[in-house]
């Protein structure tokens, strides 16, 4: 592969590659499984087939969403962390559009990489369970498929928003002046104001409309679930995108409020004017984390709502037999899910807090060398890890609650007395502890990166 | 005001160095940035540490503030032995003895500039009494930063910044105030002033102040002048003028070609 001008090696995108392999796994397990559930459900005349396709979709929607976000993040904090390198490319004479489309090109190229181990690795996975599954009496003999051509979709639809992701996270390349590389300090340039006020805008509507779209979706699933459920998905992915356009009007001012309590020592007052410093770096190193704990609560939340809902129809025994045992099944999915969405978000959260440290290393280098010790230096990175991830889990489990209920509603509204309502206080503080211990366990490295800086880094003009 | 080597501490150094190696590298690659250096720093003087590049004049200084280990040799700082000292000892020494003044990056970006001048105080845990804040009140005024006190580094320009790094390093009245090239960033005016605002600590405080730096204006303002050759001790001068001393550089630059 050729050297990225940008880049310099491709190492710098691993989270890239993580993500779309994260995303190829997770496609091809979900396609796969819903293949492999379809032919149960042919082999034993049952009809769950049509639904399960959808949400296999939808589900699989989310997963490319999120790993867009997840690497829209990862490009613009590795373009942050090489604003003195792109400046003196400019300086040089290279042009800022070159160097942006340099930088989407390595992202594409990760990404294919990535969303073809995953997509190969998902698949050989889900088949070893299947076997073992069908070896065991689980699931009955059946002509099972390898492959759905839907994987190729997927495979193509992770490629493409690596490269729009990559597109988007690359804006900051031609905000880069070439005097930059000569002023001895390339700062982050704040984005010009107009733009922002467009952002509000296109949040604003986003949020408003999409959570009425919403709305609509769940009071169609009275008469229409298909229909309703779908309108429910793009009410929930409009709102969500205007939630998150919108992300740093809203969780800089969360974090702000919640890292009060963090302490008045010198290392809390540094974690908290830094968690808030640059409110872009705030939001990029949140937005996983609350996408992660948005997704887990929209599905704890909707499951919880379903399985009310089945409880209370008027059902048959077989019936009820045959809706525990999809229940069981989907359970099973859901978990890999969580997992799935958790693991992204515990990677984007990773790698912008690991190259934020990258970036302060002169900061935390003159901490040091006026009197931080070590042990203040860990912690400060915890306590910044945990201002920032406490203020996404409560963020994203709010906007869980809302999606998991509506979305529940729209799909069994109608069968259902009155509305459907997901509050599965337990599953909120099991995510809620996970999230913190996924956190404090996710900044250790980080932590410990940034107390191996040494107090001379901040005395050293190139770095 | 002298030193001669291979003496024990005496009661007025602030920073005794003895035979003090620093070595980088291993094999072939292997550089000497100090070779044996044994030197005294007095108490209340301002002493300037000159140099060509890579002379070792800033690994001087970052060896007697503790922020980096010696390969051999003893280095004392304020009493104690810095080369017997633990990570946190040194850090915790470095915070109630020692001030910095950098050549640029001096300030947390994310504090203010009276936090900032407050951190050493917060760091030793040491609540600011009645009479340090009238000290510090004084410097943030003879400084001139009285309206720019609440503002974040990056809304203070070059000049005012390395005053408010130097309030920070006077607040505490440590024993010791390293500045590596603290007028390196800045224009003719600033350097000025800074040169002259560390001249009068020294003067009128009594403050210790090492000062690297390889402008020989910026030496002329010490009292006391070392001159540093690839790792070692060449010269040990009283006052001199910008004129004297860059002959003297001169002098050592062609005698090394």
């Amino acid at each position: 592969m050729r050297r990225n001008l940008v880049l310099g090696s491709l190492r710098e995108l691993g989270t890239v590659g993580l993500v779309a392999g994260l995303c190829g796994a997770y496609a091809a397990t979900l396609m796969t499984t819903s293949s492999i559930l379809e032919t149960v459900s042919r082999a034993s005349g049952g009809s769950v087939g049509l639904l399960l396709g959808i949400v296999a979709g939808v589900f699989v929607l989310i997963a490319l969403y999120v790993g867009a976000i997840v690497i829209v993040g990862a490009v613009d904090t590795v373009v942050a962390g090489r604003l003195r390198h792109i400046a003196l490319l400019r300086l040089l004479g290279a042009r800022g559009r070159e160097l942006r489309s340099s930088v989407m090109r390595g992202t594409a190229a990760v990404g294919a990489l990535g969303a073809l181990a995953g997509v190969a690795l998902g698949t050989s996975l889900t088949h070893v369970v299947r076997v073992v599954l069908v070896a065991r009496g689980t699931l009955p003999e059946a002509d099972y498929l390898w492959a759905t051509w839907q994987l190729g979709g997927a495979l193509v639809a992770i490629v493409a928003s690596a490269t729009v992701a990559g597109w988007l996270g690359s804006r900051g390349v031609l905000r880069v002046s070439p005097a930059a590389a000569l002023a001895g300090t390339a700062a982050h340039t704040p984005p010009p104001r107009s733009a922002s006020v467009w952002r509000a805008v296109i949040a604003g509507t986003g949020i408003v409309g999409g959570l009425l779209v919403l709305a609509l979706g769940a009071v169609l699933g009275e008469s229409n679930p298909a229909a309703g459920f779908l309108l429910a998905f793009v009410g929930a992915a409009g709102s969500g995108t205007g939630f998150l356009v919108g992300a740093r009007f809203v969780i800089p001012g969360v974090v702000g409020a919640l890292s009060r309590v963090l302490g008045n020592d010198p290392a809390s007052v540094v974690a908290r004017r830094n968690a808030l410093l640059d409110p872009l770096r705030t939001t990029r190193s949140t937005m996983g984390l609350v996408i992660g704990v948005a997704l887990v609560t929209t599905f704890t939340s909707g499951m919880s709502a379903l399985r009310d809902s089945v409880a209370s129809w008027d059902v048959d025994a077989a019936q009820r037999a045959q809706a525990d045992q999809v229940y069981a099944v989907t359970s099973t999915v859901l978990v890999c899910i969580i997992v799935v969405s958790s693991v992204i978000a515990a990677v984007g959260f990773v790698s912008t807090m690991s190259l934020s440290v990258i970036q302060r290393h002169r900061e935390i280098g003159l901490l040091r060398s006026l009197g931080f010790t070590r042990r203040q230096v860990r912690t400060m990175i915890t306590k910044e890890s945990v201002a920032l991830s406490a203020s996404a889990v409560a963020f994203g489990a709010v906007l869980g609650l809302v999606y998991g209920s509506a979305g529940a509603q729209a799909l069994v509204g109608a069968p259902t007395e009155g509305l459907v309502w997901g509050m599965p206080f337990g599953a909120l503080l099991g995510i809620a502890a996970a999230g913190v211990v996924l956190v404090l366990v996710a900044s250790q490295g980080p932590a410990r990166r940034a107390v191996a800086v040494a107090p001379v880094e901040a005395l050293r003009i190139d770095t | 005001m002298t030193s001669t080597p291979h003496q024990e501490q005496s009661a007025s150094a602030v920073v005794s160095l003895r035979r003090v190696s620093r070595t980088y590298g291993e094999g072939t690659g292997r550089v000497a940035a100090l070779d044996e250096v044994s030197v005294d720093i007095d108490r209340g003087g301002f002493t300037a540490i000159m140099g060509p590049s890579g002379s070792g004049k800033s690994t001087l200084m970052n060896v007697a503030a503790g922020l980096d280990d010696v390969t051999s040799g003893e280095v004392m700082l304020a009493g104690r032995p810095l080369t017997h000292l633990d990570d946190d000892a040194r850090t915790r020494l470095r915070r109630e003895e020692v001030g910095f003044v950098f050549q640029a990056f001096n300030l947390v970006p994310t504090l203010s500039a009276r936090e900032n001048i407050l951190l050493p105080f917060e760091l030793a845990g040491r609540q600011v009494g009645a009479e340090q804040q009238r000290w510090i009140d004084h410097l943030v005024l003879t400084l001139g930063l009285g309206e720019r006190i609440g503002h974040r580094p990056s809304e203070l320009s070059g000049g005012q910044q390395q005053r408010v790094a130097i309030a920070r390093a006077l607040a505490s009245r440590p024993s010791v105030i390293f500045a590596d090239e603290p007028t390196g960033n800045l224009d003719s005016r600033s350097s000025r002033e800074v040169l002259t605002l560390l001249r009068t600590a020294a003067r009128e405080y009594g403050q210790t102040i090492a000062m690297v730096s390889h402008d020989p204006v910026a030496a002329s303002y010490a009292d006391r002048i070392l001159v540093l050759a690839d790792g070692r001790l060449v010269g040990d001068h009283g006052p001199l003028s910008p004129q004297q001393i860059s002959d003297l550089l001169i002098g050592f630059e062609v005698g090394a070609a």
